[in-house]
């Protein structure tokens, strides 16, 4: 029975508070801070080089940067690899389109559902992420879409586990409700999670602004936040997920190897029982593996769409860690 | 209320292990309620299931006349030391502690003050600012039984709350579970039979997961009171045979093991009493046998409290080792 009547919103807040400020002291919020940076800033690293290359070359040469031709550059470098990224072209096709001969082939897996592959749609996204957008953010975007989830059980895998194994839990047991606890945690590592990720999208933005220049101050700013968002919100049901495994292990090692198996392993599983039986693929919707690019899509519709579905998930995933963390011995 | 802890029928499996089996007995208001029991007897796990810390498979707990399974209705009034459960390692123990307090409804200066006033108490004020890891394994117990004691719970829990202290710290908790009784009720558990004796009023064992025995220590060890004497001198046979005839004397005999001077006369006796007679009263029968001792021209050097207890356990227990 899960008694939610019994929350305390002045718990939460306070544990969520304390568990944050624990998680840098703690270590493990020091890793991911770690992991976090390191993966963001070599994603953007990746991105951001070959462009530096090129004003560099420009620059010899030309005696000036012509940001002009760069952004042009980069969206005709950008556009079949953000297609093959959103799954709109595979491999294949991208390669036959180059060749002048396109065949319909498997798209990427990690796909948006089924109506955005026409190409009209497919062009319009594409076209709003590298056109209409920063099409350098919106590349490091969709590749902190794509490998937060998996950077994100360091923070989160710890939840309640550890204080299980050391009985730690006892202490607070009798002073708050168990789910005044999990929640408080949750929502601590979300706050932590989140705080990680507006340094590194500032840090990113900021080096775009202030070092490459190619793009309106403002027009950088306002996709920064969405992206942002985008990202913040996404980390929400894979932190929920962990809280899942948190609550139902008893060992914080087993929890991590369990959040990572979980979290990859359903990616993993679609993409490989995909190539045999289409419809493994629809495995990869358990988690938001299957839609969560859709959180930058050009139409509101779809990314509110995204970012509500996301909260359903997260919804469902911490009831479910939070009738087993609330019925069990501990 | 008559009872502050009402346990009955309580059963707790873990896999194949029966932890505990119908246990039920109740814990009067304002006592100093010792729980009892060999090694793996379920004492942890029943304190655990009245904290609410483990789910019961059968049976019920009421503390304060609650049902403990709405733990959430005790809040601030029922508090445990529990075994083995570690502190935050990397977080000051004055925030831990003054975080419970938060949770109490305290501000943050009335917390700090009130976790300060009660690590005094313990001795521990002056390592408020450290961290958990820098204090010794009997600080880490004091600073559990620091957090028992914060605000002012009506019922507190202590599972073994001086093990692993040194004599000087034990005392000095036994003396504060003592303070404590004017205004809780106190269940601990403990393997030092002599503290329980000396502590509690009311004792419950153990064994097995089952309760072997429950009462008032006067009662459960009325029948088998013991004491020790120390004589300036060895009493004969008839002598012996006429303390023996003291109402309310069960037996005396010779201990081989207690010298009580350098005195080589001198010698020490155990003398069990048997109180269960009607109106029998274990000063009048002391009463009684120093008399005749000093009838007999023999001086008493000493009179100390024997194990009856500890006697009465091991019998339930079937000789148990602790």
């Amino acid at each position: 029975m899960i008694h939610l009547k019994t929350l305390n919103a002045a718990h939460i807040r306070l544990i969520a508070v304390h568990w944050s400020r624990h998680a840098v002291r703690g270590g493990a919020g020091l890793v991911y801070l770690m992991i976090a940076l390191v993966f963001g800033l070599s994603v953007a690293h990746m991105v951001i080089m070959p462009v530096e290359q090129l004003m560099t070359v420009q620059e010899r040469e030309r005696g000036q940067v012509d940001p002009e031709a760069v952004r042009n550059m980069i969206i005709t470098v950008g556009e079949p690899i953000t297609q093959f990224v959103l799954g709109l072209r595979s491999v294949e096709e991208i390669a036959q389109q180059d060749t002048g001969h396109e065949q319909p082939n498997a798209r990427n897996f990690v796909g948006p559902p089924q109506e955005a592959t026409n190409d009209a749609g497919s062009e319009s996204w594409t076209d709003f992420l590298l056109e209409d957008r920063p099409a350098l953010l919106s590349a490091i975007f969709l590749l902190l879409l794509f490998g937060m989830p998996f950077a994100i059980s360091f923070l989160a895998f710890n939840q309640v586990t550890g204080d299980i194994q050391s009985h730690g839990l006892r202490y607070l047991l009798l002073r708050t409700e168990r789910g005044n606890i999990y929640f408080g945690r949750f929502l601590g590592t979300a706050a932590f999670s989140t705080a990680v990720t507006a340094v590194l999208i500032a840090i990113i933005t900021l080096y775009l602004g202030l070092r490459i220049q190619i793009y309106p101050a403002a027009a950088l700013a306002g996709w920064a936040i969405h992206g942002f968002l985008a990202v913040a919100i996404l980390m929400l049901p894979y932190i929920a997920v962990c809280s899942i495994v948190s609550a139902s292990v008893d060992s914080p090692f087993l929890s991590l190897v369990l959040a990572k198996l979980i979290i990859g392993g359903v990616l993993l599983f679609a993409f490989l029982g995909g190539l045999k039986w289409e419809a493994v693929k629809l495995v990869k919707y358990l988690l938001p593996w299957g839609w969560q690019n859709h959180l930058l899509h050009p139409e509101p519709s779809h990314w509110l769409a995204a970012g509500l579905a996301c909260l359903l998930y997260t919804g469902v995933f911490l009831m479910l860690g939070y009738a087993r963390f609330d019925t069990r011995d501990l | 209320m008559t009872h502050v802890v009402s346990i009955n029928g309580l059963s707790k499996r873990f896999g194949r292990i029966q932890a505990l089996d119908g246990v039920s007995f109740q814990v009067p208001a304002h006592s100093i309620f010792g729980l009892l029991g060999p090694n793996g007897a379920g004492k942890t796990t029943l304190f655990s299931i009245v904290a609410n810390f483990l789910k019961a498979n059968a049976g019920t707990v009421e503390v304060l006349g609650i049902d403990t399974r709405y733990i959430s209705r005790l809040r601030g009034r029922l508090s445990i030391l529990p075994q083995d459960a570690q502190f935050q390692r990397n977080v000051p123990i004055l925030e831990q502690l003054a975080f419970f307090r938060l949770l109490a409804g305290r501000t943050k200066q009335q917390a700090r003050e009130e976790v300060m006033h009660t690590l005094d108490m313990v001795g521990l004020q002056s390592v408020a600012k450290n961290r958990v890891t820098s204090l010794s394994h009997g600080m880490v117990k004091r600073l559990g039984v620091a957090q028992a004691f914060l605000g002012q719970p009506e019922v507190i829990l202590l599972d073994e709350p001086t093990a692993g202290l040194d004599p000087a710290n034990a005392r000095q908790v036994r003396d504060l579970i003592k303070q404590l009784q004017q205004s809780a009720a106190i269940m601990v558990s403990s393997h030092n039979l002599a503290e329980i004796q000396e502590l509690c009023d009311h004792v419950a064992i153990l064994n097995r997961g089952r309760l072997v025995l429950t009462g008032s220590v006067d009662d459960i060890t009325r029948a088998h009171r013991e004491c020790y004497l120390g004589l300036s001198r060895e009493l004969q046979d008839g002598e012996l045979q006429r303390l023996r005839t003291i109402p309310g004397m069960r037996s005396i005999e010779k201990t081989t093991s207690r010298a009580t001077d350098n005195n080589s006369q001198a010698a020490e006796y155990l003398v069990t009493f048997d109180l269960s007679g009607d109106g029998m009263d274990q000063d009048t029968v002391i009463a009684g046998l120093l008399g005749q001792i000093l009838e007999m021209g023999v001086t008493p050097r000493k009179l100390t409290e024997g194990r009856s207890l500890e006697n009465q356990f091991l019998e339930l227990t079937g000789n148990a080792t602790e």
